[in-house]
C-alpha cells in the first residue's frame, strides 16, 4: 500500500529531523558533526529569498535545487512524504474528523498572497522568510521553546521522585533518568526569553488542524505555495479510470483537499498522499508519469495579487523606519553573536530559525522581540546575564544556514570584538564598598586578560586601610565575551556589563581614535 | 593510627621492653621514621614520575584500601588543551586513577565544577578521556547533589559542597600549579573551589579564610600537585605558551598546607606569602614551614 509507504516516508524523515534536531549540541569537541541546518540546506524557500535579499548564498544551499527538480516533476512529495511540520500537523489533524474541503478552498490563496508579499519584500532586501518558513519555524519552536519545555517536564518529574527518595524506587528512576540524559535531553534545562510566546505560535499552528486538517499546509504555508507554482507542470499525475462514479470518497480524506466537486483535482495542491489511491471503493484512482488529463487552475485574482506584492514592497519603508535606522542611533545591548554580519546585512541574511540559539553551550544567546526593530524580530542577541560567548567555542557560525553568522576559524573567531566591557564604581566592590573581588578578571579569557587589576588602599567606615585590586579594561583587549557580566557577583544589575559598542562588524560603531595607542 | 602516635607508641614499647621478640618492633619503628613527608619526582613522563613521587610515600596500598570509592579531584575549570596549563595534566590523573584500582578501589570518581562549559572542559583538557581510559567514572556536577556543611570557620559559617566528596572514602586533590590574580597562586587549598556549590565567587570576598574553612571540612587523603607545567602569569585561565613554565615535576603529600607551601616555591615564593597557607598553618591544618618536613626527591 503506497499510503502506508508515504506514512514510513514521513516517520523516517520525522526521526531524521529529530536526531539532528538533539544532534544540534555541542559534546565539547571544537566541530558539530550534524546540524539540523541539513534540513534548511534543501529549503528552495530560503534559498530564493535570502538569494534576492542578501545577494549571497552559500554553497550548501544549492542541495534545494534537487527539491526543485523534484517538485517540477513530481509535485509537492516534500509537503505530503518528508516535510516534518507537515508530518506533525498530519498528526494533529487525526484528532479532527475527516471532512471534504468544501468552500474552505477559497483559502488555499493565502498561501500564495503570503509567498508573494515575502519575495516582494525580499526583492528590496527585508527578509522576512524566516518568520513562516515551516523548517525555520520548526526548529526555532523546537530550539527555544518546545524543546526547554519537554526538557523541564522530564527533569521535574525525576527531581520530584529524587528529593522524595523512595528506597529501590529511585535508583530505577534515576537510572532512567540518565539514559534520557545520554540520548534526548539538553546537558543542561535551556531557558529562553519568549519561550511562551513562540511556543503558543506554534501551537497555535497545531490547534488551527482542528478546525481544517493541515490548515497550515493548505492555506498559509509559503513553502508550500512555492512549491506549489513549480509543480503547475509536473508529471507525475492524478488519473481516474472509467470506473470513477465520482461518489466522493476521496475528498473527504484528501490531505491537501485537492479534491473537489466529485473528481476535480488540483495538481498545486495535491501532497500526494496516496490516500485517494488507497481507499477507492472502485479502484479507479492511479498516479503515473504519462497520466493526461488537465488539472484544475487556481485563479489568484489579479487584483489580490497586486495587492499583495504592492504591500510586500510597502511593508519594506514601514518596517525600515525604525528609528534603528537613524545614523548613529544603536541599541547598546544588542549584542550579536562573533561573526555575524554588518547589522544591516545581517538582518537580510537572517532567517530567525534559532539553531544559533539551539547550539549556544552557554545559553547566552535569545531571540529578541523588537531590539532590533520588527525586522529582527526572534534573531540571536548575546544577554550576557544568562549566558557568556565562550571563548574557543565557534558552534554558532558552524550551523548558521545563511552565514548571517560567518562561520570563522577559531583564530579568528578569538580575535572578533562583539561588544567592550565596562565597570559600573558605584556597584563593583572593590570600588564602592572597599571589599575584595577579582571574578571578573579571574575568568577573563584572553591572554593577555582585558580586565587587570590595580592595587588601590580604600578605608572603610571604621576608617581602617583595606587594601583591595580593582578591575579595569583594556578596551584594545576586550573582545565583549561577557563572562565578566555573567559571573559578577553583584547580583541582578551587575557591576561590570558589556555594550556592543566597539563591535568589529561595525564601522560606526565604534570607541576608540583608529591607530590610537591606549 | 597516624605515623606521629605510631612513632611515639613504638618508641614507649622498645624502650620498655628488653625482651629479643622486640627487635622486630624497633626495626619497624626505624622505617616508619624514614618515612618521607613530601615527595617530588622530575622526570619526562607525567604518569611515571605521579606513580614514582606516590611510591616515595609507600605507594597508594598505604593511602587506598580495598573497596574503597575514591574521588579523584584534578582542576577541569577551564576550557583549554593541557599545554596551556589551566588544567590539570591529563596523564596525571589517568595515572592516580590506575594507581587507585591497583590498590582495590572499588570506585574512582572524576569530576570537577568547571567555570567555563562542562562540556568542554572535561574534552578539551584531556581529563575525560584519560580518566575514562583509566577505568574512572567521570561524571559532570549534578546540581542536586549539593549538602549544606557546618563549618563554623574564620568566615564561613557553612556552605554546600559535593556529595560525592563527603561520602567517599578517600579523596585525592590533583590540583596544577597556576597564578591567581587575588590569591597570587592556586594550588591545592584553592583546588577545592571545584566541589563548592552555590555562588562560590563570593567566597573572594575574603579569599584566604574562606579557603582554609573549605580545606578543613574537605580533609583530602592525599594532594598531589601537577606542576608538569606551571602558570606563572595571566592564571589561572591562562591562554598563551609564553606564560607557560615546563618543570616536569609532581609533588605529593598528605599534608594540605605543606603541600601549597612547597607549591609557593616553584614560583620563588614562600609558604608564608601565600595568606591561605598562613592561615592554614595558624588554624592547626598543617605545616608550613618546609623545614619541619622530610622531603625525598627522585628522578625518573
Amino acid at each position: 500500500m503506497i499510503k502506508n509507504l508515504r506514512r514510513a516516508s514521513q516517520a523516517v524523515f520525522l526521526l531524521i529531523f529529530l536526531f539532528l534536531f538533539i544532534q544540534t549540541e555541542s559534546k565539547g569537541y571544537d566541530d558539530l558533526g550534524y546540524p539540523v541546518r541539513l534540513f534548511l540546506d534543501f529549503d528552495p524557500l530560503i534559498f530564493l529569498t535570502t538569494l534576492l535579499a542578501s545577494h549571497t548564498v552559500p554553497v550548501a544551499f544549492y542541495l534545494s535545487v534537487i527539491l526543485i527538480v523534484l517538485t517540477i516533476f513530481m509535485g509537492r512529495v516534500f509537503c505530503g512524504w518528508v516535510c516534518p511540520l507537515g508530518t506533525l500537523n498530519n498528526m494533529m489533524g487525526t484528532l479532527r474528523k475527516a471532512r471534504p474541503i468544501g468552500n474552505r478552498r477559497r483559502l488555499y490563496r493565502w498561501k500564495y498572497y503570503i509567498l508573494l508579499f515575502i519575495l516582494a519584500a525580499a526583492l528590496f532586501r527585508l527578509h522576512l522568510t524566516g518568520v513562516l518558513d515551516p523548517l525555520s519555524l520548526l526548529i526555532r519552536s523546537l530550539s527555544v521553546s518546545i524543546y526547554p519545555l519537554i526538557n523541564y517536564a522530564v527533569r521535574s518529574f525525576f527531581d520530584t521522585i529524587f528529593f522524595w527518595n523512595p528506597p529501590v524506587i529511585v535508583q530505577g528512576s534515576e537510572f532512567i533518568y540518565d539514559l534520557f540524559k545520554r540520548s534526548v535531553l539538553a546537558f543542561e534545562q535551556p531557558f529562553f526569553v519568549q519561550s511562551a510566546f513562540i511556543g503558543l505560535l506554534f501551537l497555535i499552528v497545531l490547534g488551527l488542524n482542528l478546525i481544517e486538517r493541515r490548515f497550515w499546509c493548505k492555506f498559509l504555508c509559503p513553502l508550500g505555495a512555492l512549491l506549489g507554482v513549480l509543480s503547475r507542470y509536473a508529471l507525475l499525475r492524478r488519473s481516474l479510470s472509467e470506473g470513477c462514479d465520482a461518489c466522493g470518497a476521496c475528498e473527504t480524506l484528501c490531505q491537501g483537499g485537492a479534491i473537489h466537486d466529485g473528481d476535480r483535482w488540483d495538481l498545486s495542491e495535491c501532497l500526494y498522499c496516496m490516500n485517494c489511491d488507497d481507499l477507492c471503493p472502485r479502484n479507479a484512482v492511479s498516479f503515473g508519469f504519462s497520466a493526461k488529463g488537465e488539472p484544475a487552475v487556481l485563479d489568484l485574482g489579479r487584483r489580490n495579487v497586486v495587492i499583495a506584492f504592492a504591500s510586500g514592497i510597502m511593508s519594506v519603508p514601514l518596517i525600515r523606519t525604525t528609528a534603528l535606522s537613524k545614523p548613529g542611533y544603536v541599541n547598546p545591548r544588542l549584542i550579536r553573536p562573533p561573526g555575524a554580519l554588518e547589522e544591516k546585512e545581517f538582518l537580510r541574511a537572517c532567517i530567525k530559525c534559532g539553531e544559533c540559539m539551539k547550539v549556544c553551550i552557554t545559553n547566552g544567546l535569545q531571540p529578541t522581540l523588537f531590539e532590533a526593530g520588527m525586522e529582527g524580530i526572534w534573531s540571536p542577541v548575546l544577554i550576557p546575564r544568562i549566558g557568556y560567548c565562550e571563548y574557543r567555542c565557534t558552534l554558532c557560525g558552524q550551523v548558521c544556514p545563511t552565514g548571517a553568522i560567518a562561520r570563522l576559524p577559531l583564530e579568528a573567531k578569538q580575535k572578533v570584538k562583539i561588544g567592550l566591557a565596562m565597570i559600573d564604581e558605584g556597584r563593583c566592590l572593590p570600588y564602592a564598598h572597599a571589599t575584595p573581588c577579582i571574578v571578573c578578571q579571574e575568568a577573563c579569557p584572553t591572554s593577555p586578560k582585558a580586565i587587570w587589576l590595580e592595587d588601590a588602599s580604600v578605608k572603610n567606615r571604621e576608617g581602617k586601610i583595606i587594601r583591595v585590586k580593582r578591575p579595569r579594561v583594556d578596551l584594545d583587549l576586550c573582545i565583549g565575551c561577557g563572562i565578566c557580566e555573567t559571573l559578577c557577583p553583584v547580583i541582578g544589575q551587575p557591576a561590570i556589563y558589556v555594550t556592543n559598542v566597539g563591535e568589529s562588524r561595525s564601522k560606526t560603531n565604534q570607541l576608540l581614535l583608529p591607530g590610537a595607542a591606549t | 593510627m597516624n605515623r606521629r602516635g605510631f612513632l611515639k607508641n613504638a618508641a614507649v614499647v622498645g624502650a620498655g621492653l628488653t625482651l629479643p621478640g622486640s627487635c622486630g618492633l624497633v626495626f619497624r619503628a626505624l622505617e616508619a621514621s624514614e618515612r618521607v613527608d613530601l615527595a617530588v619526582a622530575q622526570g619526562k613522563s607525567p604518569a611515571q614520575i605521579t606513580k614514582a613521587a606516590i611510591d616515595v610515600l609507600g605507594g597508594m596500598k598505604r593511602f587506598v584500601a580495598k573497596g574503597d570509592v575514591v574521588v579523584v579531584k584534578p582542576n577541569i575549570g577551564w576550557d583549554r588543551t593541557p599545554d596551556y596549563a589551566a588544567t590539570t595534566n591529563p596523564e596525571v590523573v589517568g595515572a592516580i586513577v590506575r594507581l587507585c584500582y591497583e590498590a582495590g578501589a572499588k570506585k574512582v570518581k572524576v569530576f570537577d565544577r568547571t567555570v567555563s562549559d562542562a562540556r568542554r572542559c572535561y574534552r578539551q583538557s584531556g581529563i575525560a578521556d584519560a580518566a575514562g581510559a583509566a577505568g574512572a567514572e567521570v561524571s559532570h556536577i549534578d546540581d542536586r547533589k549539593f549538602r549544606d556543611v557546618r563549618m563554623n570557620g574564620l568566615v564561613l559559617k557553612s556552605w554546600p559542597l559535593y556529595v560525592d566528596v563527603l561520602e567517599a572514602d578517600k579523596v585525592i586533590n590533583v590540583p596544577i600549579a597556576k597564578e591567581h590574580g587575588l590569591s597570587r597562586l592556586t594550588l591545592g587549598m584553592k583546588n577545592w573551589m571545584g566541589v563548592m556549590g552555590g555562588w562560590r565567587s563570593r567566597i573572594h570576598q575574603s579569599i584566604d579564610e574562606s579557603l582554609v574553612d573549605v580545606a578543613r571540612a574537605v580533609k583530602p587523603t592525599l594532594t598531589v600537585l601537577d606542576a608538569v607545567r606551571i602558570l606563572t602569569a595571566n592564571g589561572p585561565t591562562g591562554g598563551s605558551l609564553s606564560d607557560v613554565k615546563q618543570l616536569n615535576l609532581v609533588a605529593v603529600g598528605t599534608d594540605q598546607v605543606a603541600m601549597d607551601s612547597f607549591g609557593a616555591t616553584l614560583f620563588g615564593f614562600k609558604g608564608s606569602d601565600l595568606g591561605y597557607v598562613q592561615l592554614g598553618a595558624k588554624a592547626g591544618l598543617g605545616v608550613m614551614d618546609l623545614a619541619k618536613l622530610k622531603i625525598k626527591k627522585v628522578q625518573v
